[in-house]
């Protein structure tokens, strides 16, 4: 596909949005950052709310619906937002904004968006990318949990338990999330749930112990990846309330 | 009727009463499923089906435009089990906190209805049996005869206690507030759903609170002001609570304000569509009174004042919107220190 425009730079007013749409029917949302511009989803992750009828202080975006908050730059959420931004890559050529190449699975990740480029290089080396149909089984209980994986497309469910007893314990939606994290913790060598295919599904898969001495070469990244696991980890502990 | 919810982190099951909604099923099993309106209009309590067979019960409702029926979804506040169910709702789901007040259905009975303004009225209703609930929380309300439930927001605050008090603006398509001002509907018969709303105040907040209600949205600032009051609140932190009418003539409360207004507490009627009467000031000394919108007179009155602060907001969908964008854009205030509730 050749580089495709999005916009004129005069057309996204300074610390102001624009909604675009690319030739082949992409939509996302400019954003003007003191003369830096960034581009990401045109609808809200929570509801279907457009995200160009937001509140953009020249950094942070908030959609006015139920305040959900955005870093624009990163993408990360912030305060009670519950997903990230998908971040479309800008490139800029004189007076105009085009599409840089989409990011992949892993850079547009909750574990590992924004690292630095040679670290997120050696991280996409590690990754293998597979598919699978509607039905198929990636683990079971008791499996050895040497990997873990990145969702690029599809929709993975999680059950507990064995066979008949086996109970539903959440499911996995988004491009980027990760799943499977035992892979990347001391002393859980066996998986404790079995993940599913509920649709088609395209999936990276990396081995945990090669990811961990990638980041043990860049403690900087390593601590994010952490912190940003830690959270992940906690989600599932939280009770109402306290999230 | 089972009902399976399968949420992004985990899955429930609860039972669901012949003819009950399944949101207030999950919510009175102590699950916290999403919602917001909880009546139908905001679209916060989606699901989607993935196995058995849902009955529909307003198919009208405001909030199907968030839903597309094709694809399985559904509103879980208006729709009923007709068989045992699995869905999916594509959020974070957990368990309500302990010591949550969690919602169950009552009966009540519609005591001392009286007219505040020439269009709102309060009421108490009394509950079969005492009930908990946090300030700045709602109810749904049914009267008989009228289908479907309203949400109001309870104006008292009381521990355990049997006795609600609600006030109710009139509206010309309003089904409860129609059926309200249409007679004397004292002993009337109600069923009540609740507490509901995560706009709630508890004590050990312990930040400076600003109240900026429009109309009828003062309800729920009344019952934390009642619940702060009565823990002697303002005498660690401040107060600042705006109240805005189209005119003097629409609003009420005016002598309870006065009480609450003090040294630490500041009270300030806004009035979006008439001048101030001269008389306003000589008949309320502890209020101020302001011409405007009442984001616009908060605005004007709050600049400097927002550290260690938290806002509850309340009223009419654009005053609330307005008021948000100056709290987050002027005030700078972190997201979980903005509260709202918005009365459609």
């Amino acid at each position: 596909m050749g580089k495709r425009l999005i916009c004129q730079v005069a057309d996204v007013p300074e610390n102001g949005l624009k909604e675009c749409e690319t030739g082949d029917g992409l939509k996302l949302v400019v954003a003007n950052a003191g003369g830096e511009f960034y581009g990401f989803q045109a609808t809200c992750p929570h509801q279907e709310v457009p995200l160009c009828e937001g509140l953009f202080d020249g950094a942070t975006l908030t959609c006015h619906m139920h305040l959900w908050q955005w870093d624009v730059r990163t993408g990360e959420a912030r305060g009670i937002a519950e997903a990230p931004l998908q971040l479309f890559p800008l490139a800029r050529e004189g007076d105009a904004l085009y599409l840089a190449a989409a990011g992949g699975a892993l850079d547009v990740g909750e574990l590992f968006n924004g690292l630095a480029g040679r670290t997120l290089e050696a991280l996409a080396s590690l990754a293998r990318p597979e598919a699978h149909a509607k039905g198929a089984t990636l683990y079971r209980p008791g499996d050895p949990a040497d990997d873990f994986f990145v969702l690029d497309a599809g929709r993975i469910e999680f059950l507990i338990g064995r066979g008949e007893r086996s109970a539903p314990s959440g499911f996995m939606l988004k491009k980027g999330e990760v799943f499977g994290w035992a892979a990347l913790l001391d002393g859980y060598p066996a998986r404790i749930a079995s993940a599913r295919c509920l649709e088609d599904s395209r999936i990276l898969r990396i081995n945990g112990k090669r990811a961990l001495a990638v980041l043990e070469q860049d403690s900087q990244a390593g601590f994010v990846v952490m912190r940003r696991l830690a959270a992940l980890v906690a989600r599932y502990l939280a009770t109402s309330g306290v999230k | 009727m089972r009902i399976q919810v399968n949420a992004r982190n985990r899955g429930y099951d609860f039972d669901a009463a012949p003819g009950e909604h399944i949101l207030y099923a999950g919510l009175r099993a102590g699950i916290d499923l999403p919602y917001e309106c909880a009546t139908g209009t905001c679209g916060t309590c989606k699901a989607k089906l993935v196995s058995g067979r849902v009955r529909d019960e307003w198919p009208q409702a405001p909030g199907r435009k968030y839903v597309k029926p094709a694809a399985g979804e559904f509103l879980m506040c208006q729709c009923v089990a007709e068989e045992p169910l699995t869905v999916e709702v594509s959020k974070f789901v957990y368990p309500m906190e302990g010591g949550a007040c969690v919602p169950q259905p009552a009966s009540a009975t519609l005591r001392s209805p009286h007219a505040l303004t020439h269009d709102v009225m309060a009421f108490t209703l009394e509950l079969d049996e005492p009930r908990d609930f946090d300030a700045g929380q709602f109810a749904l309300l049914a009267p008989p005869g009228v289908p479907g439930y309203r949400a109001y927001s309870m104006c008292s605050h009381e521990r355990g206690s049997r006795r609600f008090d609600f006030l109710v603006k009139r509206k010309p398509d309003g089904g409860f507030s129609q059926w309200l001002f249409a007679g004397n509907r004292d002993g009337a018969q109600l069923e009540v759903f609740g507490p509901l709303g995560k706009a709630t105040f508890d004590p050990s907040l312990a930040r400076n609170l600003l109240l900026i209600a429009g109309g009828s949205g003062i309800a729920g600032m009344r019952s934390i002001l009642t619940r702060a009051a009565r823990e002697r609140y303002f005498e660690r932190h401040r107060g600042y609570v705006f109240f805005g009418v189209r005119t003097l003539r629409d609003a009420f409360w005016l002598r309870e304000l006065s009480e609450h207004a003090g040294a630490n507490v500041e009270v300030t009627v806004a009035l979006s569509e008439d001048d101030v009467p001269a008389e306003a000031k000589s008949q309320w000394p502890r209020l101020r009174f302001e011409r405007g919108l009442v984001h616009e007179v908060a605005k004007r009155a709050m600049a400097g004042k927002y550290a260690e602060l938290r806002a509850y907001v309340a009223g009419p969908p654009p005053a609330v919107d307005a008021a948000i964008r100056v709290l987050l854009l002027e005030a700078k205030l972190s997201t979980d220190n903005i509260r709202y509730d918005k009365y459609s």
